[in-house]
């Protein structure tokens, strides 16, 4: 048993190491640092492993102690009632029924299970009690530090609070005894993480039950909930016999693990799939164009859904707002003021705005793997002039794609303007279309751009790429950072303009200069 | 013309999978590369067609007595896991091939002509690649391959997933395109290689050698090669 225990655990924590260390190596300036044998390095062993066990510890207590928080306390504060104490359990009862239903443990498929009972073939019997001993433990542990901690704070009686650890734990151990013995009849294991509608549906009203009742004033009642608590217990007591009684363990496991592993192999292969399924087929109308024209045009016409469809229907939604905006200035006048000054004031959220608007990372993703993810392996395709005409005439329809919404943007704010009440400046209106189209323009380059520098897909379409992704939520940060910019419409405007135009010459130069090289395939 | 390999070498974290390679393939042969699981074949085209950065050496291609860099149009690569452009029908793909090697091309035909001549039925010509055979996407790659008359071709076990027809089809394809250019081949079918190509050449240890056939029969042959990679 102790043996086995050790082997479970030192498996999952190999697998969470080297999880870790994978990541170290995916963020670009620590990856330099890193040595070579980045796996058998004895001191980073021992840093991974302090992390490691940090996680283990946070996952223990520090989880618990948000849910408490979060989950519990928050809500049981916000509706200021006598009955604190009631409404506390209310929403433990019903939260805690839910978490037994999704969290049993043994029937969670983890890689660390395929690995020890799969691949090495422990004892599954052994396997699944000591994990299970271990994991309950923790909620014992957790419930109890701060069930005391919270339930006090909310007027329950000290008995009642020592009720919630192992109340929560019986409930668990309720749920997995009776999926053993269905299993015994059934001889079907089911995966806790399929839930099916139905589960859904009642997950849904459970939580609505938790959360929704005490706003109209019902709970149930503090000693019902304390009844409750006190089956549980029971239940679970009774229930340890039979966790401890079942002898198919290995059976069920098998079940679970194999068919998640097909699950997942599925769900890879279902990427390529899902990427081959964008592509429309269309009315085979031929085409006159010649070479890349000719590739481009049949890639935009295939993938017309996909990459015009959201830009068409942002455009629309963008378009009604502005309709809306309107209406309200006709009808109700006092919103001329509040529109004109955010109009006039305001030009930096529009930053953000059009980064949630820009389509860039779409057509980027959908070039990569319906088109050059193939292509790239041709060497034709890999001559530099061939490079620099497709990034010329993508930047084309990028840019197309995403001016829609754009100038839908730009003319409404301009509209919205001269409704409002206008502006002593006429220079403004001019800026605002300007400006937004500019910054349209700046993200197309811009995600085209980092694609073409960095490529950060390898061959299976994985975004490989470490520099990549910090780029990409870097841009999400300084849009972020852009928007809460208090400057007028006029200064940011000529600002934006200025910086977009200098921005996307810089870039098309470094992608003269540079794609050819680092436009590849990634190993 | 000569294609040569020197100092070429290529390790993924601590292992050495190419070593030091140096190697000479001459034109007008077909040359047949066997080597374990893992020898690094694959490693090795992924290098030559810069499809992967090697750590040093290089290579290049000596004509008639003067050496140039390798462009990137003078290698054809066949992977062995066949990759065409998903959206495109036959026919487009190979039009767009066509057009952008134009000017390189000498004598350029009807695109059925090439249909044709590699075996690719009427019906299937206007379909998505999306929806062609394992087989059938090999052939387009190993057409437009030969189109573009590339002085060397790398083919990353092509014909294993061919049906016998084609497979004989295709090797006589190959024999009647070696005239004039280098064809290396990689494959685990002994028979395959024996039967098809000018000489055998083992990736061993990180190395290439190249396996002396005079006077063995083809049994002798088969052990030599064996015990070699052993
Ligand atoms: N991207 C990569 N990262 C790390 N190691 C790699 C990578 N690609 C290949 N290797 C390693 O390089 C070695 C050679 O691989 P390669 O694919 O070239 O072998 P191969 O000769 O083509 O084998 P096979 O006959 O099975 O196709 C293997 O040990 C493999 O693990
Ligand atoms: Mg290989």
């Amino acid at each position: 048993m102790n043996k086995t225990f050790k082997i479970a655990f030192s498996l999952k924590n190999t697998y969470r190491v080297n999880t870790i260390l994978y990541s170290l190596k995916q963020i670009p300036l620590i990856k330099r640092i890193l040595p070579q044998e980045l796996y058998c390095d004895p001191d980073l062993k021992i840093f991974a492993n302090i992390l490691s066990g940090i996680w283990e510890f946070i996952k223990a207590f520090l989880g618990k102690f948000l849910y408490f928080l979060l989950m519990i306390t928050l809500e049981v504060s916000l509706y200021r009632t006598e009955a604190q104490s009631a409404v506390f359990l209310h929403i433990f009862v019903l939260l805690t029924l839910i978490g037994a239903w999704l969290n049993t443990y043994i029937f969670n498929p983890t890689k660390d299970k395929y690995y020890g009972l799969i691949l090495l073939g422990m004892d599954a019997k052994e396997y699944a009690l000591t994990t299970y001993a271990y994991e309950m433990l923790k909620i014992l542990a957790g419930y109890l530090i701060f069930g005391l901690l919270f339930g006090r704070m909310h007027g329950l009686a000290v008995w009642q609070c020592l009720m919630l650890p192992f109340a929560a734990a019986g409930v668990k151990m309720t749920v997995v005894a009776y999926s053993l013995w269905d299993y015994e009849r059934t001889k079907v294991a089911v995966n806790e993480n399929e839930v099916g509608v139905i589960g859904w549906i009642l997950i849904a009203l459970a939580l609505a039950a938790a959360y929704g009742l005490p706003v109209t004033g019902w709970e149930i009642p503090e000693r019902a909930s304390v009844c409750v608590l006190a089956c549980w217990i029971l239940l679970g007591a009774l229930s340890v016999r039979k966790i401890w009684r079942f002898q198919e363990y290995r059976e069920v496991y098998r079940q679970i693990l194999t068919r998640h592993m097909v699950q997942m192999d599925e769900a890879r292969q279902s990427v390529k799939r899902q990427s081959e399924k964008v592509i429309q087929i269309d009315g085979e109308v031929g085409s006159s164009r010649k070479g890349f024209e000719y590739l481009n045009e049949i890639f935009i016409r295939r993938h017309q859904k996909i990459l015009w469809k959201s830009s068409k229907r942002i455009a629309g939604i963008c378009l009604g707002i502005v309709c809306i905006v309107v209406m309200g200035i006709h009808f109700l006048p006092e919103w001329k003021e509040i529109v004109n000054h955010f109009v006039l004031r305001n030009l930096p959220y529009f930053v953000f705005i059009m980064y949630f608007v820009n389509r860039g990372t779409g057509f980027t993703n959908v070039l990569f793997m319906n088109c050059d993810h193939s292509l790239l392996t041709y060497s034709f395709y890999k001559r530099p002039e061939c490079i620099l005409r497709l990034f010329k005439i993508r930047l084309r329809e990028i840019m197309k794609v995403n001016l829609l919404p754009a100038a839908v943007i730009g003319a409404g704010l301009a509209l919205l303007l001269y409704l409002s009440g206008g502006t002593k400046e006429p220079l403004d209106y001019v800026v605002l279309v300007i400006s937004i189209l500019c910054i349209s323009m700046f993200f197309s380059v811009h995600y085209l751009t980092i694609y073409y520098l960095l490529q950060p897909y390898n061959a299976g379409t994985e975004i490989k790429s470490g520099t990549y992704r910090v780029v990409v939520t870097g841009t999400y940060f300084v849009c972020y950072g852009v928007m809460r910019m208090d400057v007028p419409t006029l200064v940011f405007g000529m600002g934006t303009v200025v910086f977009c135009v200098a921005y996307c010459m810089i870039a098309c130069v470094l992608v003269y200069k540079l794609a050819p090289k680092t436009f590849r395939l990634r190993a | 013309m000569r294609f040569i390999i020197e100092h070429l070498s290529k390790h993924f974290e601590k292992k050495k999978v190419l070593c030091d390679i140096d190697f000479t393939f001459e034109s007008g042969k077909i040359y047949g590369l066997l080597g374990r699981n893992g020898a690094g074949k694959t490693t090795l085209f992924n290098c030559l067609n810069r499809d992967m950065k090697a750590d040093g050496g290089e290579f290049c291609l000596e004509m008639d007595g003067q050496r140039r860099s390798v462009a990137a149009e003078d290698i054809g690569y066949v992977l062995s896991t066949p990759t065409v452009p998903e959206f495109l029908t036959g026919r487009e793909f190979l039009k767009f091939f066509i057009d952008i090697h134009e000017d390189k091309i000498q004598d350029i035909q009807g695109l059925d002509t090439y249909f044709d001549y590699i075996g690719i039925s009427r019906e299937d010509r206007d379909k998505l690649l999306k929806d062609y055979s394992h087989g059938m996407k090999n052939k387009m790659q190993m057409l437009v391959n030969i189109i573009a008359r590339p002085n060397v071709l790398l083919l990353d076990e092509p014909l294993t997933s061919l049906d016998v027809v084609v497979a004989e089809e295709m090797k006589q394809l190959l024999r009647g395109l070696k005239e004039g250019r280098i064809i290396i081949f990689s494959t685990h079918i002994m028979d395959l290689a024996l039967d098809l190509c000018d000489e055998i050449v083992l990736l061993n240890h990180g190395v290439l050698e190249r396996v002396d056939k005079s006077n063995l029969n083809s049994q002798e042959f088969k052990e030599k090669i064996l015990s070699a990679l052993a």
